[in-house]
């Protein structure tokens, strides 16, 4: 368990999820929150990513989302990393951290923090949401159920992301929330691993589901090959909507 | 014997909208198959030459259907079905 006061976050991702999530732990009273992106702030962001303004258009993210931050909640520390989460730097980076909160916009991202995470033996919590529908799930620190035990790779196609899909504003407030919930949740020393929630915004009906530790898999599996980030496993498209 | 499947929103273009559908099988691949002549396309989205394709899950009621069968599992009365496809975006 970590204190809340004493708690360092890495939120991956400062979008519609990763802005809301952030500024939830930061009034929560989370200490430090790494805030890590590269991109620029897009006039089609405004709707969902609540930390930017009209004014932020063309900034990037990292900045833009940090001075807000420090406006809506000044006690917080902040660590910039304008960058996207990389290979080569992604072990180093999580382990600076207690827990990793990630709503990034691609499934490349979403693998690469995954694993850094599993292999750091880091807690991470998922999100993502695409059109009405979103997830949450929370992997604890010492092994699976992980995000490979629920999602095997990273896709190759067929898998809808925001660029094709679209994303709807209030689904990111709410999916974020549910992350956040589970952040701090994580950082009271809760046991809230490895439980897949799920939020339909057409029907508004919201389940939890457990995720079952997979034996094949490849993560945290009985015979488990990632051991080691190896840049090859983190190829695919990446989002330009968020 | 009919059972409702959950489809997320993100395959919903295939049936019309509706976020339930009904197909009929004993099993969870006679399910889809029955879901594809219904829906035509769906099968796709879902399986691949390997069966369920790695980034969808089909859960029948609370069970994942890899722990169970994969898609010989047998279905019974008032089972439900739901889909959950990875997704990244935010």
């Amino acid at each position: 368990m970590t204190s809340c006061g004493s708690a360092r976050v890495l939120v991956v991702g400062v979008g519609g999820l990763g802005c809301p999530a952030a500024l939830a732990l930061a009034r929560a009273g989370v200490g430090t929150l790494g805030l890590v992106d590269d991109d620029l702030v897009d006039v089609s962001n405004l709707h969902r990513q609540i930390l930017f303004e009209a004014d932020d258009v063309g900034r990037p993210k990292v900045p833009a989302a940090a001075a807000r931050l420090k406006q809506l909640a000044p006690a917080v520390q902040l660590e910039l990393h304008e960058t996207r989460l990389l290979p080569g730097s992604a072990s180093s980076l999580v382990q600076q951290y207690d827990l990793v909160v990630e709503g990034s916009d691609n499934f490349a991202t979403k693998f690469l923090a995954a694993d850094a995470c599993a292999i750091g033996r880091k807690p991470i919590v998922h999100a993502a949401a695409v059109r009405w529908h979103g997830t949450a799930l929370a992997v604890g620190p010492s092994g699976g159920p992980c995000y490979r035990c629920l999602f095997e790779d990273v896709p190759l196609e067929n898998a809808p992301n925001c660029a094709e899909a679209g994303v709807i504003g209030p689904m990111v407030g709410v999916v974020a929330a549910a992350q956040a919930d589970l952040a701090l949740s994580v950082l009271a020393g809760e046991d809230v691993f490895g439980e897949l929630f799920t939020f339909d915004g057409k029907t508004l009906a919201s389940r939890r589901r457990r995720v079952p530790r997979r034996r094949t898999c490849l993560l945290c599996g009985d015979a488990a090959s990632i051991l080691t980030i190896e840049p090859r496993r983190y190829v695919e498209g990446i989002c330009t909507v968020a | 014997m009919d059972t409702i499947v959950r489809i997320p929103a993100a395959l919903r273009t295939l049936t019309g909208g509706a976020d339930e559908v009904k197909a009929a099988g004993g099993t969870v691949g006679e399910l889809i198959e029955d879901l594809d002549k219904r829906h035509p396309g769906l099968k796709d989205r879902l399986l691949d030459e390997k069966g369920v394709r790695r980034f969808i899950n089909i859960y029948v009621g609370e069970e994942d259907v890899r722990f169970t069968g994969g898609l010989a599992t047998e279905l019974k009365a008032g089972d439900q079905i739901s889909i959950i496809p990875a997704i990244a975006g935010g």
